[in-house]
């Protein structure tokens, strides 16, 4: 790198490692630098200053900032899949083969057609779209909006799904510390040694903040040696839990804190392919300490947004942790006493000052005396007027300086100063943002012309940099006291108490705030003071917007956009509020602030999602028969989490043929179902058959034991919510079946019940779903393969009849047995303990091949019922449903004196005619199957609209029938029994014959012998 | 009659390579889902007298005698572990025992999968599907806690420390899904172990 002039010479660039070069690129441009440098670092150390476009004026942009604060140094890093976009390139460390990109130019960085913007910028004020995109209304669609979306937005998305893994964690801790500053690790320090649960996290990838940066000792030496030492305790001890790279983003109610960790992005040779990218920690915190820090803010002249101006603290930072000079020849602009560091450092490794521009009459602190005497040239009530630039803006040459006064206007003599870099320093804002995520307030300091903690209500502190504590020993001091005071928190007396350590640095004078720079020339032409560079915000805009009415800094903000792109603010709002105190006349307290949202900085997606994605994105419900459906053609759907197979497919069918051929296995042989998703519920006790007579419309005390019956269930609106076939066990024992969706709400329903109302009833109700597996056995030959297999108990018509069940064994499986049938043909439902399941199931087929027995799936049950009539809850039924409605009036006991939904069946509007209710209908076509919710309406007119008078429920192919069958809900359908309907489609009008719901076998004789 | 074919849930199923904890299916522990009335003396003498287990009492917490286990899960809800080849004789027992009493004991062996988690950052892996703080003292030996682990609704039972083996109870239809997610988050790679100590963080 020798003969470069921006990559310093050793004793700058304390955390790169001059003997580990990297190799990366920047924008196709291939580029090398060390090992601990940032892509912010590495791309200036190659003698490059511009590294995006800006948003509205696609003005070109450099780095600003030295860490998180970063708003104008976005990329995107990475390719294809893994490509991410925004991310501050003051952040992004350096690896080997990093590929890097800058945004929002085209066609490149250097020559970026979207400047024209810039040009036009005067027919760009705030409130721009508000204004323009209003008229006329049509170009909304075809002209505004394409245009927006293509202009709008920073980076790119990645080209496909990604490929990473991410994780969550959550964690509770006594104590979490925000920031491994200074103050919060003697924050950490103190609690830890109180003995509590600590949690220290930094979003930077080496703790410290400021340490090294910010001048003085601790105990007499640098104050970098005391953060390790302090590391090192921490890590060490079996009571804290560190984490670097990790940003704090949101802090919520009752300190519950999200954590954003970043495992690989630093090195992605290091993520094996197992390990998470990024975990979110979800951390539950007794007590919260914010120590994190303060970010410098930038100062409103014109052109501040040129590549080569910086913030003073990124200058020092890029000299002294990275051996990287923004340029040979530099002007500090100052308005206090800590920017004077940043010209000594600069002096110190040996890169021009050309000037200190002090906006202060009198900058008489001991560092301006320091700069004095290392010969640097102070100007003070001094302030840039201008700035002149090269090449397109893409870098400057000189400033011009005026006199400057509070108050003061438009500039009138200036003089000149050749530079090629600026370091800028309007003061400094303490990083606030998580006290203020859950409702922390704020009260404006005078002194620090910012906004610094006042009161919260959650347990948390605050400390150092972050409470506007600038000197080093009120930092260690406030830490020390937020971790002692946390842990009397904690154990409800006082911890130990820490030996303070000393510190020592040099005094700072007394700061000033100059929110306006004023400038020559007309403002608005090009002559642009930026308040939020992200945004492309300048202070015109927000004077404007005053101008404009719009009085409350929350309309302001809306309308300008300022604070609102993804830095959220974070060194604009200040500047903006003074702005807008200027114009208003009000001061900033009165003024107020925006809302500080989460999160801090941008997470990633893919940590919000963490492991919900591929085969983790839902929990799957699998059958005992799982692996054997998908062996032989299973052809999944998913029912609520199960996965069940539709049907079965062999090569030659499709999903059509497939259901058909099903269907006539069971009308013509014998099929065979697995139904263990359906729900099983046993229910016993001295009340059970009293709790079921209130829970179901139809009587259930009555049945005999043994025996089985269908029931129907409502909820207090008198509407069917559940069916299912209830078998009684014992005199107080009964086992009932509900739908495989319903299987979960109808168990929590019955307890709801037994537990708030009808808690004198002695009832148990235990969920058995998961212990069955359950297959019907469904054909006229279904006997021949209880047979076959053997079978411990008679299950002849008279020995086994219709509605009863048996306990027993089948071949050599223990089994619950019903004789019940939604299919119409004879059937019995064997039920095993789910681990025979699959045993039971595969000798089931193993009998029954000679008759012909496949398995059949979904579709085929859905049709078979369809064929006989018998409803689904959640086809037939939509929540309005009563039983009279699907003519099932018989099952709702006239007899009981009360039972859940028995009052609301007698609203006079459950009883008015005009109703819908169930009926069959018959295409004139019978090849054409109606489309599930088609309309029927009452007069049929050449376009919509057209009344409707009721729509299709269940609408299949019937193999058996040799046509097409269809179920509905009509508006008084019994009363149009016979008649036809039209339902008009797209592809025209289709006529249908309206008849009873069962289409097949009305006398059930099939399945009573 | 020959044997029945008994096929657990994660039957030939084997964990993948470089997972930090030991993960496998426990299948021989048999589980019987017993309520009553905790306040019910003859319930409780009744229930003791055939399990050789007092009711555990406390809210997550677990009884041992022989080789049963009693576990609780509600206030009127325990599961009582056995061998599997003892749990038809237990049931009739408990049904016997408890004919004269408001009660409930089935056999729900087959209901749920026990996947047994062995190794030091068992909680850890745990706490990445549960909001729940294992590390707390509270959860040592016999401890049983319910949760909803990576959307799916779980139990634990602690067994051993140090190293910890821990059963992880899922409902059988999700055991093939708690696996998976399991072998998502246990990878070594992946692993997290709390307030144990650390390298030092690079500083500035």
């Amino acid at each position: 790198m020798a003969g470069k002039p921006y990559r310093l010479g050793t004793g700058n660039g304390n955390l790169i490692d001059r003997s580990k070069p990297l190799g990366f690129t920047f924008d196709g441009k291939q580029m090398s630098g060390f090992a601990g440098d940032t892509l912010a670092s590495a791309v200036m150390a190659n003698g490059h200053k511009v590294f995006g476009r800006s948003f509205k004026y696609h003005r070109p942009r450099g780095v600003i900032g030295l860490g998180s604060e970063e708003m104008n140094a976005l990329v995107g890093v990475g390719e294809g899949a893994c490509h991410e976009p925004n991310l501050r390139a003051t952040q992004v460390e350096l690896h080997d083969g990093l590929v890097a990109v800058s945004q929002n130019r085209w066609p490149n960085l250097d020559f970026d057609v979207g400047i024209v913007n810039n040009a036009l910028s005067r027919f760009f004020p705030s409130g721009f779209y508000y204004k323009t995109f209003k008229w006329p209304q049509r170009f909304w669609k075809d002209v505004y909006e394409p245009f927006i979306r293509r202009a709008a937005g920073l980076g790119k998305a990645p080209t496909g799904p990604d490929p990473a893994r991410y994780e969550q964690i959550h964690v509770h801790c006594d104590v979490l510390v925000v920031g491994a500053g200074v103050a919060g690790l003697a924050a950490a320090s103190a609690a830890t040694a109180s003995g509590l649960r600590v949690i220290l996290a930094d979003e930077n990838p080496r703790f410290g903040g400021l340490a090294d940066i910010s001048g003085g000792t601790i105990d007499g030496k640098p104050q970098r040696d005391w953060v390790a030492a302090r590391c090192g305790e921490l890590a060490a001890a079996g009571n804290v839990h560190i984490l670097a790279r990790t940003t704090v983003a949101g802090h919520y109610h009752h300190n519950y804190v999200m954590l954003f960790e970043r495992l690989g992005d630093h090195d992605p040779a290091a993520v094996v392919e197992d390990a998470p990218r990024h975990r979110l920690w979800k951390v539950r915190a007794g007590q919260v300490i914010l120590a994190s820090g303060a970010i410098e803010r930038p100062i409103a002249f014109a052109n501040n947004d040129r590549p080569g101006i910086m913030l003073a603290s990124a200058v020092r930072g890029m000299v002294e942790r990275y051996g990287v000079a923004p340029g040979l020849m530099g002007v500090v602009f100052a308005c206090n006493d800590d920017a004077y560091q940043t010209a000594l450092r600069l002096k110190a490794a040996g890169v021009g000052v050309a000037r200190v521009v002090d906006i202060r009459a009198n900058p008489e602190g001991p560092l301006a005396a320091e700069a004095r005497a290392a010969g640097i040239d102070v100007t003070p009530a001094s302030a840039i007027a201008a700035i002149i630039d090269t090449h397109g803006g893409k870098s400057i040459e000189a400033v011009k300086i005026a006199p400057y006064s509070p108050g003061r206007g438009r500039v009138v003599n200036e003089s000149r100063i050749d530079c090629d870099f600026i370091a800028v320093s309007g003061g400094w804002n303490p990083a606030v943002h998580l006290w203020c995520h859950n409702g922390g307030k704020l009260k404006f300091d005078e002194g620090l012309q910012a906004f610094r903690p006042d009161r919260h209500t959650d347990q948390m502190r605050i400390a150092g940099a972050a409470n506007g504590t600038f000197d080093l020993a009120g930092c260690l001091d406030e830490g020390y006291n937020a971790g002692e005071a946390a842990a009397r928190d904690v154990k409800g007396k006082a911890g130990r108490k820490m030996k303070r350590a000393k510190a020592e640095q040099a005094a700072q004078g007394e700061g000033q705030s100059i929110w306006f720079s004023p400038a020559t020339g007309k403002y608005n032409e090009g002559n642009k003071h930026f308040l939020d560079f992200q945004n492309d915000v300048t202070a015109a805009d927000v004077e404007l917007a005053q101008r404009e009415g719009y009085e409350s800094v929350e309309h302001t903000k809306r309308y300008t956009t300022l604070g609102m792109a993804t830095d959220q603010g974070k060194t604009s709002n200040i500047n903006g509020l003074g702005i807008i105190s200027d114009a208003s006349g009000k001061p900033i307290p009165a003024v107020g602030t925006t809302t500080f949202r989460p999160p801090y900085t941008p997470i990633s997606f893919g940590s919000i999602a963490g492991t919900h994605a591929r085969h983790l994105f839902l929990p799957v419900r699998r059958t005992a028969i799982h692996d054997w459906h998908a062996a032989h053609g299973g052809d999944f759907e998913p029912v609520g989490q199960w996965h069940r197979p539709y049907c079965y497919r062999s090569a030659s069918e499709d999903r059509h043929d497939a259901v058909n051929r099903e269907i006539l296995i069971v009308r013509e042989a014998v099929g065979l179902l697995d139904a263990s998703t359906l729900g099983k519920i046993e229910i016993k006790g001295p009340d059970a058959a009293a709790f079921l007579d209130r829970i179901y419309t139809n009587t259930f005390s009555t049945l005999k034991v043994g025996r089985a019956r269908y029931g129907l269930m409502m909820n207090e609106l008198g509407f069917l919510m559940d069916d299912g076939v209830t078998v009684r066990l014992a005199e107080d024992h009964f086992l009932m079946h509900t739908t495989s969706g319903g299987a979960d709400r109808v168990g929590a329903w019955l307890e709801e019940w037994l537990q708030t109302e009808w808690f004198d009833y002695k009832v148990f109700v235990t969920p058995v779903t998961e212990q069955w597996s359950q297959f019907a056995i469904a054909g006229p030959k279904a006997r021949d393969v209880l047979e076959k297999l053997g079978c411990s108990f008679g299950f002849s018509k008279e020995e086994f009849p219709f509605m009863s069940m048996q306990e027993g064994t089948v071949g050599d499986y223990p089994v619950r047995a019903y004789r019940i049938s939604f299919s119409g043909e004879l059937s019995f439902e064997l039920a095993t303990p789910a681990n025979f399941g699959l045993g039971l199931w595969e000798a089931l087929l193993a009998a029954g091949e000679e008759f012909g027995m496949k398995a059949y799936g979904t579709e085929a049950l859905h049709v078979l019922r369809a064929e006989k009539g018998f409803i689904v809850i959640g086809d037939e039924t939509d929540g309005t449903v009563t039983p009279f409605d699907v003519g099932m009036g018989g099952l709702v006991s006239k007899k009981k004196k009360d039972f859940i939904g028995k009052r609301s069946l007698e609203q006079s509007f459950l009883k008015a005619p005009g109703r819908k209710q169930l009926v069959g209908l018959l295409t004139d076509d019978p090849k054409f199957v109606l489309p599930d919710g088609a309309h029927a309406v009452a007069d049929l007119k050449p376009k919509p609209p057209m009344k409707t008078i009721g729509h299709v429920t269940s609408t299949y192919w019937s193999p058996t029938l040799k046509r097409s069958i269809a179920m509905a809900m009509i508006e008084n359908g019994q009363a149009l029994l016979g008649q036809t309907l039209s339902f008009p489609l797209e592809s025209g009008v289709v006529r249908a014959k309206v008849v009873e719901p069962v289409f097949y076998d009305k006398a059930g004789e099939r399945q009573n012998v | 009659m020959s044997e029945p074919q008994f096929s657990s849930a994660l039957a030939g199923v084997k964990p993948r390579n470089g997972l930090a904890i030991t993960i496998s299916e426990v299948s021989d522990i048999g589980m019987i889902d017993v309520r009553g009335d905790a306040k019910d003396k003859t319930f409780r003498t009744a229930f003791a007298k055939v399990t050789g287990c007092d009711l555990p009492a406390m809210p997550r917490t677990s009884v041992a005698g022989g080789d049963t286990h009693v576990l609780w899960l509600s206030v009127d809800q325990w599961l009582v572990l056995v061998p599997r080849k003892r749990v038809k004789d237990v049931v009739s027992a408990l049904r016997s025992a408890l004919r004269e009493t408001h009660s409930l004991a089935i056999d729900l062996s087959d209901a749920r999968t026990i996947i047994r988690l062995e190794g030091e950052s068992v909680r850890e892996i745990l706490m990445k599907g549960a909001p729940v703080d294992l590390t707390l003292a509270e959860y040592g030996v016999g401890s049983v806690r319910r949760l909803r682990l990576g959307d799916v609704a779980a139990l634990v039972h602690i067994h051993a420390l140090a190293p910890d083996t821990i059963d992880l109870y899922v409902f059988r239809s999700y055991a093939r899904f708690a696996w998976d997610w399991l072998e998502a988050t246990a990878g070594e790679a992946a692993r997290v172990r709390l307030f144990t100590g650390q390298p030092a963080p690079p500083t500035v």
